[in-house]
């Protein structure tokens, strides 16, 4: 048995209805009542989307998932390919599934890759990851504040849009935060 | 922390306490440091020690919400009064829409309806935010039937029956769920992420929810208590305030026994609250936080960017 504080994204619950996935989960305290998980969970025999809330005292049963290390290949019309480093089994994960982290991928890059009975199930992205900024207007109109410093905006590899200091110019490599999408850092 | 979101944060406050000057309420500044806080099951005070001159110690707690306050005046003959100030909750998670220190506003009028304090709540978030859709009145017997399928007339006070919804719509059911918590799985699971981008009263909640507001008086199995939900976020939670003592007495004892079955701290009933609620009337008042409303006026996604040293910057 385990607590719901082991609820997070890639965890796998069992349950009369079979096994499942977790795809999002957020803790809430109505105030007015009890501490709750909110989570939205997959069923992975049937693929079937549905929210279901804990409390936060109740146990639940979790299962083992492997977390293997995978190459990320290419995106198609299945979706996103994915290919074990050490078995050269190629698996694919739905757009649906991978969900916003999708952005992040590049061709080619290592990937912890979570699954259950060889499927996979999740995606286990680095915290923080470099990209270089592929367009970057001058500091002039657009800008904001933040913090009490200047940001701009610019675009870095795979599209992805992020406020910046104004020093970052275009062809610099930046570290972004891939939980909440800023910037962190020069690289 | 950003410099426009805090001045967003100014601009709404002033706002707001021009809407209730405007109105004839008067702001009553009233303590943060009590002696008996609130006993709400699912609050919890930060408590402290006051210290006379000769050494004598008294245990003091920060409020959670001025709402006992706020009914010893409306019991002493004032009849429109708003406090505006920081209340504190402990043991809150720090994800975005919380903070231990929050600012809150509530306000009392004597003599009005539920319909009518939805109506000024209405009035002055508009106030603040100006192009908000009308807002919806729905009854939480209605929310449930329109988003989750739910009729609640029939499993009102009849756990097994909620128990059964509940396996019905997969959620899990303990034996140490309370019908509450039974009925939070579906709301929190289908109702309340799904109310949208149109702001919403929420009303008349099971009486077993009813806290500090009354029956009502066309069906006792709910209480007159209304919360407001905008852009997701709940903003507010009012009641027609209940001012009959044996039932308030019957209600804190309630809660006091469920705050020790759930392994938590109790402290006396506060007896200066109960000698003045015989005195205070019919009355209607709402607690809202502000914060929220600066975030959704500024459009920032997390409570944090308002304030100016975040929570997570303080401890």
């Amino acid at each position: 048995m385990a607590s719901t504080s082991e609820i997070k994204k890639g965890v796998v619950i069992q349950d009369p209805q079979g096994l499942w996935v977790v795809n999002e989960f957020q803790h809430i305290n109505p105030g007015k009542g009890a501490a709750f998980v909110r989570t939205r969970i997959k069923n992975l025999q049937t693929g079937k989307t549905l929210e279901t809330t804990f409390k936060t005292s109740e146990t639940i049963t979790l299962v083992d998932v492997e977390h293997r290390r995978m190459q990320y290949l290419f995106h198609d019309a299945t979706g996103f390919t994915f290919m074990d480093k050490d078995t050269y089994d190629q698996v694919a994960m739905s757009d649906a599934d991978v969900g916003t982290d999708g952005k992040y991928l590049r061709d080619g890059m290592d990937i912890n890759v979570t699954t259950y009975e060889g499927q996979p199930i999740a995606l286990e992205l680095p915290r923080k990851m470099t990209f270089k900024v592929t367009e970057s207007m001058d500091a002039t109109g657009g800008n904001t504040v933040s913090g009490g410093n200047m940001t701009k905006e610019v675009t870095v590899e795979g599209g992805i849009k992020v406020h910046v200091p104004l020093f970052i110019k275009q062809g610099e490599d930046i570290i972004i935060n891939t939980e909440n999408g800023e910037y962190v850092e020069r690289a | 922390m950003k410099k426009e979101f805090i001045e967003t944060r100014s601009r709404v406050v002033k706002q707001v306490r021009r809407f209730f000057d405007e109105r004839g309420y008067l702001e009553v500044q009233t303590p943060r440091l009590v002696g008996l806080p609130g006993q709400e099951p699912y609050l919890e005070p930060m408590w402290s020690e006051v210290k006379e001159a000769d050494g004598k110690v008294h245990r003091g707690a920060l409020i959670t919400s001025p709402e006992y306050a706020m009914k010893r005046l409306l019991a002493s003959d004032f009849d429109k009064i708003y406090d505006l100030g920081p209340c504190f909750r402990n043991g809150e998670p720090w994800d975005g829409t919380h903070d231990v220190e929050f600012m809150m506003l509530e306000w009392y009028r004597k003599g009005i309806s539920i319909h009518e304090l939805m109506d000024e709540t209405e009035e002055m978030t508009r106030s603040v935010l100006k192009d908000l859709p009308k807002f919806r009145r729905l009854t939480v017997e209605e929310a449930m039937r329109e988003y989750a399928g739910v009729e609640l007339g029939g499993l009102l006070g009849d756990r097994e029956a909620i128990a059964n919804a509940c396996r019905k719509h997969h959620q899990t059911v303990n034996e140490t769920d309370t019908w509450d918590d039974l009925f939070f799985k579906i709301f929190l699971s289908e109702v309340e992420p799904k109310l949208g981008e149109v702001p919403t009263f929420l009303w008349r909640y099971p009486v077993s929810m009813a806290a500090l507001a009354q029956k009502d008086s066309d069906d006792s199995r709910y209480a007159l208590r209304v919360e407001l939900y905008v852009g997701s976020l709940e903003l507010a939670n009012g009641f027609v305030e209940l001012a009959e003592p044996v039932e308030q007495r019957a209600r804190f004892k309630e809660e006091q026994e469920l705050r020790r079955s759930l392994g938590k701290d109790v402290w006396p009933i506060d007896e200066r609250f109960m000698s003045a609620l015989p005195s205070m009337g019919q009355a209607a008042g709402i607690a809202f936080g502000v914060d929220r409303l600066a975030m959704l006026v500024a459009g920032a996604e997390s409570i944090s960017d308002l304030m100016p040293i975040p929570v997570q910057e303080r401890f």
